[in-house]
């Protein structure tokens, strides 16, 4: 039989165990900077802070009142994880940039670093969390209770003290332990190694014994099979079919909103974590620990319903199973499990509403009431005071509300009532970050108006069973008006309470959010903060000096900056400026980014909106300033947009030259073509002229020619005569068609006539040659743009040139045509010689002729540059293909008429 | 990452997870119970998976899936 005493013992032991426990991870975290202390690992272990003693207890009484119900609390929280990428990886991001302390914190200084909105959330989070940490009292008063029993010897010396006063001890005991772990030093971005350390090392110890009671259930129950066959066998069924209503639906978004916004979550997550990196595992590693937790909750709670008598408190089944079979070791470790998930619960979430309440509401009162030139003893002292006065605060808050309920039994309920409270932040968190026109005002009425209906419709109607006139309040409404009953608002009847609480709450929070934010315009602050939240992806860091420089000097900044942090830490700050910026630390001048830097520092020790109060005494006017900044900024944007302009111009002026230089490159180049052409045309002229005017001077000066050999002579002339005729039509032609005159207009035409007639045309030639003719496929008849006389043109100077460059013994030409893709493709290929590859490229060039095969050069040169300018003027190309013969292949390709 | 976070939401939300409240046992387990432990599972495995995959660089692109 455990006693009270021991157990009482046992636990004020383990708590000496955290307290060396932080106290070393302090250290070692000060000492070693990559320790264990900076791994994922802890950090998910502390964020399983979410595991309070509503879990250990709470969710098996949940489980056995409810059945599956239980388990939203831990998917919700299993989804956001699983979005990390979207939200916490955001949330970090920001918070990082912006020394953010906490969720009240985030929303001021997105919304211009309010501080009226910072107080009104603080106030909700102490009003709201107060039922939570009443139920981690009442959780470890009841298991106190539980194993002392009812007996003699088990009461020990807590004979005669009843709940209340087993409460207030744990309370005060509490708030002591809070006090000398959280608040022995401000530090600059508000975390607490050592605080992490002891609460990673309390998540094993719950982890542990949770699934140590459960694996004991599961051996002493026989298996899984065997539990759920029993329960069923007893009627306690666990697939009810009502689960999955609007209740499953409630509690899920709850526990979504509550993993992020409930300050000691936002604590663990957000602000205590040290590398973004980290968030990595922790997507994975914490729903798997929330998995590894909930295993064996249902079959606790199960064979509790079937073993233990009827009535007893199914929120203790953990701690009365073992008990009930006599297993005191199990039962004690169960015991130090539940209280380890209520204390690091009460710790933390204590901690970081200290922080919101210090920072929000006590520093900026002080900081009005006291002179700003007053005692040099530095705030780092009265934060400190400030924030063990709110530790006070919210435990007995905790306390009170305990007092005020302890008759109603269930432990999970009143954690409902505050995530109900604390998803009020919610939206306005999702807006903040995901909307660049949330305004301050809209934040701030939304969140008001979901308090208060959180208030009427789940704060309230919690003290029905202590308070008559709540009960009143409940039935009837307030002075009769039935349709403001807390329970059923506007007629909505017959919904569950916590549906019913979080519905009226949540919507007229979204939809005043949403219409107000659309109504009123923001001031010039908070847009800057706005697109610094919404955009902090998009830009790189962006250093938010809202002071104008020059109008404060160093020593006040450092008064104000000694002050804070204390005379260490200012004058390593000032330090490191005075280096950077490569002066003298005492002829420092401030820089707006300085300022902002410090800004920054500052708002990691009492908040943002404080820090810029504190700094905004010191540096002169800058509220007036930061109108006169913007407008300073229009006009730097004015004068940007100028000088857009002008390098627009100036591009555009470039591009002319640019284009200008190109066309007289052009033209330099069609001059010395003209001059090589020139020179080409008047060789080609010579040779014949040469032949005609000697065979002439023969003939005009002997007499004693022979008449055959003058007959021959005679018949050269007319030759070359011919010769050079054709050539000055050759010529004239190609630059009447290189010129564009002698147009012709396209027209349909059928190619394969225009193929035929070439063919006819060339028949004398190729049986000169003995040229044998392959004939390929031949398309169909196909109609081609063109001009039908132009297209034979091409085909013959094709055929004829395939003849005159021959010179293969038994010669053969090979003439295919197809339709191929919408185009009319002929082929004419040779057996010759094929053309050398350095003469490719320059064939289809004027007077060039290629230097293989050639019978008689009697061609000019230009067939093949007629040809090419006449197929481009049909649309069409003439190139050099790889051929079904040995020798060349031209092909010729148009597009075929539809 | 999206993708798996809505198809998260979906199975866990009425009316898919009232298609699975059947009185069935697997392995002597309730099947909605069986069934909502390998979601969740299933949830982690993936998240841990996509967790290596994604990029790892300190100014990461946003809108990764």
């Amino acid at each position: 039989m455990l006693s009270a005493d021991f157990v009482i013992a046992t636990a004020i032991g383990y708590v000496g165990l955290l307290f060396v426990l932080a106290y070393l991870g302090d250290r070692r975290a000060r000492t070693h900077k990559s320790s264990i202390l900076h791994s994922p690992a802890v950090y998910t272990l502390s964020i399983s802070v979410y595991c309070t003693s509503w879990t250990f207890y709470g969710a098996v009484g949940n489980a056995a009142r409810s059945g599956l119900e239980f388990l939203t609390i831990y998917l919700g929280p299993t989804l956001v994880f699983v979005g990390w990428w979207f939200l916490l990886r955001r949330l970090v991001r920001i918070s990082h940039l912006q020394r953010i302390t906490s969720v009240a914190d985030l929303l001021s200084s997105r919304f211009g670093k309010s501080n009226r909105l910072a107080v009104l959330i603080t106030c909700i989070a102490v009003v709201g969390i107060a039922p939570y940490i009443a139920l981690q009292l009442k959780a470890v008063t009841s298991s106190i209770q539980a194993v002392a029993g009812s007996s003699e010897f088990g009461q020990g010396s807590l004979k005669g003290i009843d709940d209340v006063g087993l409460a207030f001890g744990i309370a005060a005991g509490m708030a002591l332990f809070t006090i000398l772990f959280g608040t022995r030093h401000v530090d600059a971005k508000e975390q607490h190694h050592g605080v992490v350390a002891a609460i990673a090392f309390e998540a094993v110890v719950k982890l542990t014994a949770l699934v140590a009671v459960g694996i004991f259930v599961v051996y002493v129950g026989g298996g899984f099979e065997e539990i759920f066959a029993q329960a069923e066998a007893r009627g306690v069924m666990v697939d009810a079919a009502n689960t999955f209503d609007t209740r499953w639906l409630t509690t899920l978004v709850l526990s979504v909103a509550a993993i992020v916004c409930l300050p000691r979550q936002f604590q663990v997550t957000v602000v205590e974590n040290s590398d973004e990196a980290h968030l990595r595992v922790a997507s994975w590693a914490f729903p798997a620990y929330m998995l590894l937790m909930s295993l064996f909750i249902l079959p606790i709670a199960v064979f509790g319903l079937t073993k233990m008598p009827a009535g007893s408190n199914p929120d203790m089944f953990a701690l009365t199973l073992p008990l009930a079979f006599g297993q005191d070791g199990l039962a004690l470790f169960a015991f130090i499990g539940g209280f380890s998930s209520a204390t690091s619960m009460i710790i933390l979430e204590s901690i970081a509403l200290s922080i919101m309440v210090s920072n929000h509401i006590l520093m900026p009162m002080i900081l009005r009431f006291s002179a700003p030139g007053g005692d040099g003893k530095g705030v780092t002292s009265l934060v400190l005071f400030a924030r063990r006065l709110s530790i006070v605060l919210i435990l007995s808050m905790g306390f009170f509300y305990f007092f005020f309920t302890r008759d109603s039994d269930a432990l999970a309920p009143i954690g409902l009532i505050s995530f109900t409270a604390i998803a009020q932040f919610f939206p306005a968190v999702i807006a903040a970050l995901f909307w660049r026109d949330a305004s301050l005002k809209a934040a701030t009425i939304s969140i008001a108006a979901g308090f208060v209906f959180w208030v009427w419709c789940s704060f309230l109607p919690s003290f029905e069973s202590v308070s008559p006139q709540v009960a009143l309040l409940l039935s009837q409404g307030p002075w009769g008006i039935s349709w403001l009953r807390p329970e059923a608002m506007f007629g909505l009847e017959g919904i569950d309470p916590l549906a019913h609480a979080a519905f009226w709450s949540l919507s007229a929070n979204i939809l005043i959010l949403c219409t107000v934010s659309l109504l009123t315009s923001q001031s010039a602050l908070e847009r800057i903060q706005a697109s610094v939240f919404v955009d902090v992806f998009k830009r790189g860091h962006v250093p938010s000096g809202n002071f104008v420089p020059g109008s404060a000097t160093a020593n006040d900044l450092y008064f104000v900056a000694e002050r804070v942090l204390g005379e260490t830490r200012a004058a390593a700050l000032f330090e490191a400026e005075a280096r950077e910026s490569g002066v003298d630390p005492d002829m420092l001048e401030p820089s707006p980014g300085f300022i902002g830097r410090l800004e920054r520092e500052l708002a990691g020790s009492i908040g943002a909106a404080s820090a810029h109060v504190m700094l905004s005494k010191v540096v002169s006017g800058s509220d007036v300033s930061l109108e006169e900044m913007m407008q300073m900024a229009d006009e730097t944007q004015q004068v940007i947009t100028y000088s857009q302009e002008l390098e627009k111009t100036s591009a555009e002026l470039r591009s002319t030259a640019q284009q200008l230089e190109d066309a007289n490159a052009q033209l330099r180049e069609l001059d010395s073509q003209k001059d090589e052409f020139l020179s080409q045309v008047s060789h080609e002229v010579r040779t014949p002229m040469t032949s005609i005017r000697s065979f002439s001077e023969i003939l005009l000066d002997g007499d004693e020619i022979a008449p055959e050999k003058r007959q021959h002579f005679v018949s050269t002339i007319h030759q070359e005569s011919l010769r050079l005729t054709k050539l000055l039509d050759e010529i004239l032609d190609l630059s009447a068609l290189e010129r564009g005159e002698r147009s012709w207009e396209n027209q349909p035409v059928n190619a394969e006539a225009a193929l035929d007639r070439a063919m006819t045309v060339c028949e004398a030639l190729l049986r000169q040659h003995g040229v044998t003719v392959e004939q390929g496929d031949r398309a169909r008849t196909t109609m081609v743009e063109g001009d039908a006389d132009r297209l034979c043109q091409v085909f013959i100077n094709l055929i004829s040139n395939a003849v005159k460059y021959n010179d293969s013994s038994a010669p053969v030409l090979r003439i295919s045509s197809t339709t191929r893709a919408g185009n009319y493709v002929v082929d004419v290929a040779d057996n010759g010689p094929g053309i050398a590859k350095g003469e490719r490229k320059l064939i289809f060039e004027k007077f060039s002729r290629g230097q293989r095969g050639s019978v008689d050069q009697s061609g000019a040169g230009l067939g093949l540059a007629i040809s090419r300018q006449i197929i481009t003027r049909m649309n069409g190309s003439l190139d050099l293909v790889q051929g079904p013969l040995p020798g060349a292949c031209f092909r010729v390709r148009l597009s075929v008429m539809r | 990452m999206l993708l798996l976070t809505v198809f998260g939401a979906l199975l866990m939300l009425p009316p898919l997870v009232s298609v699975f409240n059947q009185s069935i046992t697997h392995f002597g387990i309730p099947q909605i119970v069986f069934y909502l432990f390998v979601v969740w599972l299933l949830l982690i495995i993936g998240t841990g998976l996509l967790a290596h995959a994604v990029p790892r660089d300190s100014e990461p692109d946003e809108g990764q899936d």
